[in-house]
């Protein structure tokens, strides 16, 4: 059995914007801890905190009130220079729209995230053919992200996000713009990269099909966590 | 990361192309501007030069404070003693007379009676010594239009238009009226040898061209001349050759006490030409320093388009990690890329253009028959050492600045607001 490992720790963890004269409390005493190798949602309606859930963890922004530490990293302590490099290295990215550079190959698209890691070519190269088998896309490395479908795009996005073997990987409303059919497809493929690789996935959803891979699901409700539930 | 840089730059046209063609057409300009003033300067040097002023002179100081008079009562004498011991001097430098004299030329009908007169301004040119390149140096066979050169004494040249006004003709004998260097009246007979037109209004409007030893028998300056003309090798002015033998010179002949002491002046001392060639350095450094200001501002307006085109690329490098500055660092590499590849296109486009120009040149004839101005009506563009950078380093820098300046707007990027702009 393996040992569990924190990989993500939120103690009393507020966040707050300013509106107008006064405070719009976005996340409300959040105590939270994720594990390594978990696959887990965020799950609420809209402005129900889950964004900003991702934002935190993923060090793109840092908390009001309380403590996060990310891969035992305290977020509020960790200087721009800092935070840019845990993401570098240890946090993978999954946006909605995708995101690919259009300008790039299928194949530099991914090699991008390994350049400011210093590989070699040849780790590089070693690297990305490996994400581009996880996805099933090693014949696509030459094409274009415009001559890709929306399934083929999302999984091009999964293996730039799993390319540099990140810690956890943050998947924001991942399998929003896609059919069925795709969304299982990206969503196994990202479940069984979980388990093949022991890799942390946060997903922020309210998408049903997304649900049914879930080991755990974390309803949150105007900034609160209502309910977490091992399934 | 250049080579990827560098791979954007080429597969994204909407990324260079604009600023590719804004640096291009800025650097071309300044090029071809910079090589066509240089040429336009050249001809200006060449024509006043060969006609006005040599590269040096050698006059009396006397004479030197009243130029503008071409005072002959003021002239240099002993002047085959002199030019004996400048060309020995200063061999490289090739000495030749000038006479510079005014008075009325005299046209007679059938009968012998006047039937016209008009003032002239007359120019002696050593025309007839064996050697001699002053016919060459003024173009003198190549501005003929009827007529030949002088080829012996008693034979005088006229301009095209003092010709055509007066109905002078090859062959015709007319008559000057002037006064000698001492201040008495003189006249001489002259056959009309040729009418020449050299495409300079001041020179074709009442310019007559006689042989030295002639001018010298009619103002009655025997072994004298108003200037000594000193030519630098190849017919080309340096001015810091042309310093060194004035200074060399006047170190050893000037004599303050004699007003009638040799001096020697060079050309941008001369006249307008010092603050021509000042003026023209300050306009060259005005281009240069308007294209970085210009193009700077057009290239930061089409570095803040391309930043919102690439608004989301941007996003997603933040978020996977990538510093502000490094995207910041980034931008200015790939400007710098293109900025080398405009500057570069607009450098050699600019040099091809100069080049062009420099064989065929363009004339201005029609536009510059009333112009009082030494220069030649057909004006060439000179491609110089300066052309290869003076485009070109303005031209990379714009695109920097433009860049630098655009770039900024990374570091305003919030990451708390990436997932919210990506999706």
């Amino acid at each position: 059995m393996k040992e569990k490992e924190e990989v993500v720790g939120l103690r009393g963890m507020m966040k707050r914007f300013p509106v107008g004269n006064g405070f719009f409390t976005a996340l409300d005493q959040i105590d939270l801890s994720i594990n390594r190798g978990e696959f887990l949602g965020l799950v609420g309606p809209s402005g129900s905190g889950k964004t900003t859930l991702l934002n935190i963890i993923g060090t793109l922004d840092i908390p009001s009130e309380g403590e996060a530490f990310v891969l035992n990293r305290s977020v509020s302590s960790l200087t721009p220079k800092e935070s840019a490099e845990l993401r570098n290295k240890s946090i993978g990215f999954i946006f909605q729209s995708y995101n690919l550079l259009p300008v790039y190959t299928v194949y530099e698209n991914i090699e991008f995230a390994l350049l400011l890691q210093k590989n070699s070519k040849e780790e590089r190269h070693k690297a990305v053919t490996d994400a581009l088998e996880w996805v099933g896309l090693a014949d696509k490395a030459q094409s274009r992200p415009s001559q890709l479908s929306g399934g083929e795009s999302q999984r091009v996005a999964i293996a730039r996000a799993m390319v540099k073997r990140p810690a956890i990987v943050l998947a924001d409303e991942p399998s929003a713009n896609l059919d069925a059919k795709n969304s299982h497809t990206i969503l196994q493929t990202m479940r069984r990269l979980n388990e093949e690789l022991n890799t942390t996935f946060i997903f922020a959803t309210h998408d049903e099909k997304v649900m049914q891979y879930l080991k755990r699901i974390i309803y949150l409700e105007d900034g609160k966590v209502e309910k977490d539930s091992v399934i | 990361m250049h080579r990827f840089l560098w791979k954007g730059i080429i597969r994204d046209r909407s990324r260079s192309l604009l600023p590719v063609l804004v640096v291009t057409i800025g650097v071309f300009a300044v090029v071809f501007s910079y090589g066509y003033i240089q040429g336009m300067l050249d001809n200006m040097i060449r024509t006043t030069a060969d006609f006005q002023t040599g590269h040096l002179k050698v006059v009396t100081r006397a004479y030197l404070e009243n130029e503008e008079q071409k005072p002959n009562d003021l002239a240099l004498l002993g002047v085959d003693t002199l030019q004996k011991k400048l060309t020995e001097e200063f061999p490289e430098v090739e000495w030749t007379p000038r006479i510079f004299f005014g008075g009325l030329l005299d046209i007679p009908d059938s009968n012998g009676e006047t039937k016209a007169q008009g003032p002239v301004s007359g120019t002696a040119y050593d025309l007839l010594s064996p050697g001699s390149h002053e016919a060459r140096r003024i173009g003198l066979q190549q501005s003929l239009v009827a007529g030949h050169v002088i080829q012996q004494s008693n034979e005088i040249i006229i301009s095209y238009d003092f010709a055509d006004r007066y109905q002078v003709r090859p062959g015709d004998t007319v008559t000057f009226f002037g006064s000698t260097m001492y201040g008495s009246m003189s006249f001489a007979n002259y056959t009309v040898a040729g009418i020449v037109r050299f495409g300079i209004g001041q020179l074709d409007r009442g310019a007559v061209i006689l042989d030295i030893s002639d001018a010298r028998l009619l103002l009655d300056m025997d072994n004298a001349t108003g200037e000594l003309f000193g030519f630098l090798p190849g017919g080309l002015y340096n001015k810091e050759q042309a310093e060194h033998v004035k200074e060399s010179f006047n170190r050893q002949y000037t004599d303050v006490t004699d007003e009638y002491a040799p001096v020697m002046v060079q050309l941008a001392d001369q006249d307008f030409m010092g603050q021509m060639l000042a003026y023209m350095d300050i306009v060259s450094l005005a281009m240069v320093i308007l294209l970085v200001f210009a193009l700077a501002i057009v290239l930061w307006n089409a570095g803040i388009l391309s930043g919102i085109r690439r608004y989301n690329e941007f996003g997603v490098r933040l978020a996977m990690g990538e510093e502000k500055k490094h995207i910041y660092r980034t931008l200015l590499v790939e400007s710098l890329f293109i900025g080398i590849i405009g500057s570069a296109i607009g450098t050699a486009l600019g040099i091809s253009l100069c080049y062009y120009l420099q064989d065929h040149g363009i004339d201005y004839s029609a536009m510059m028959d009333s112009v009082n101005m030494m220069i030649d009506p057909v004006i060439h563009a000179r491609v110089t050492p300066e052309l290869y950078f003076i485009g070109f380093i303005p031209g990379v820098l714009s695109m920097l600045i433009g860049s630098a300046l655009a770039g900024t707007a990374v570091y305003k990027r919030n990451t708390a607001m990436l997932f919210k702009e990506l999706d």
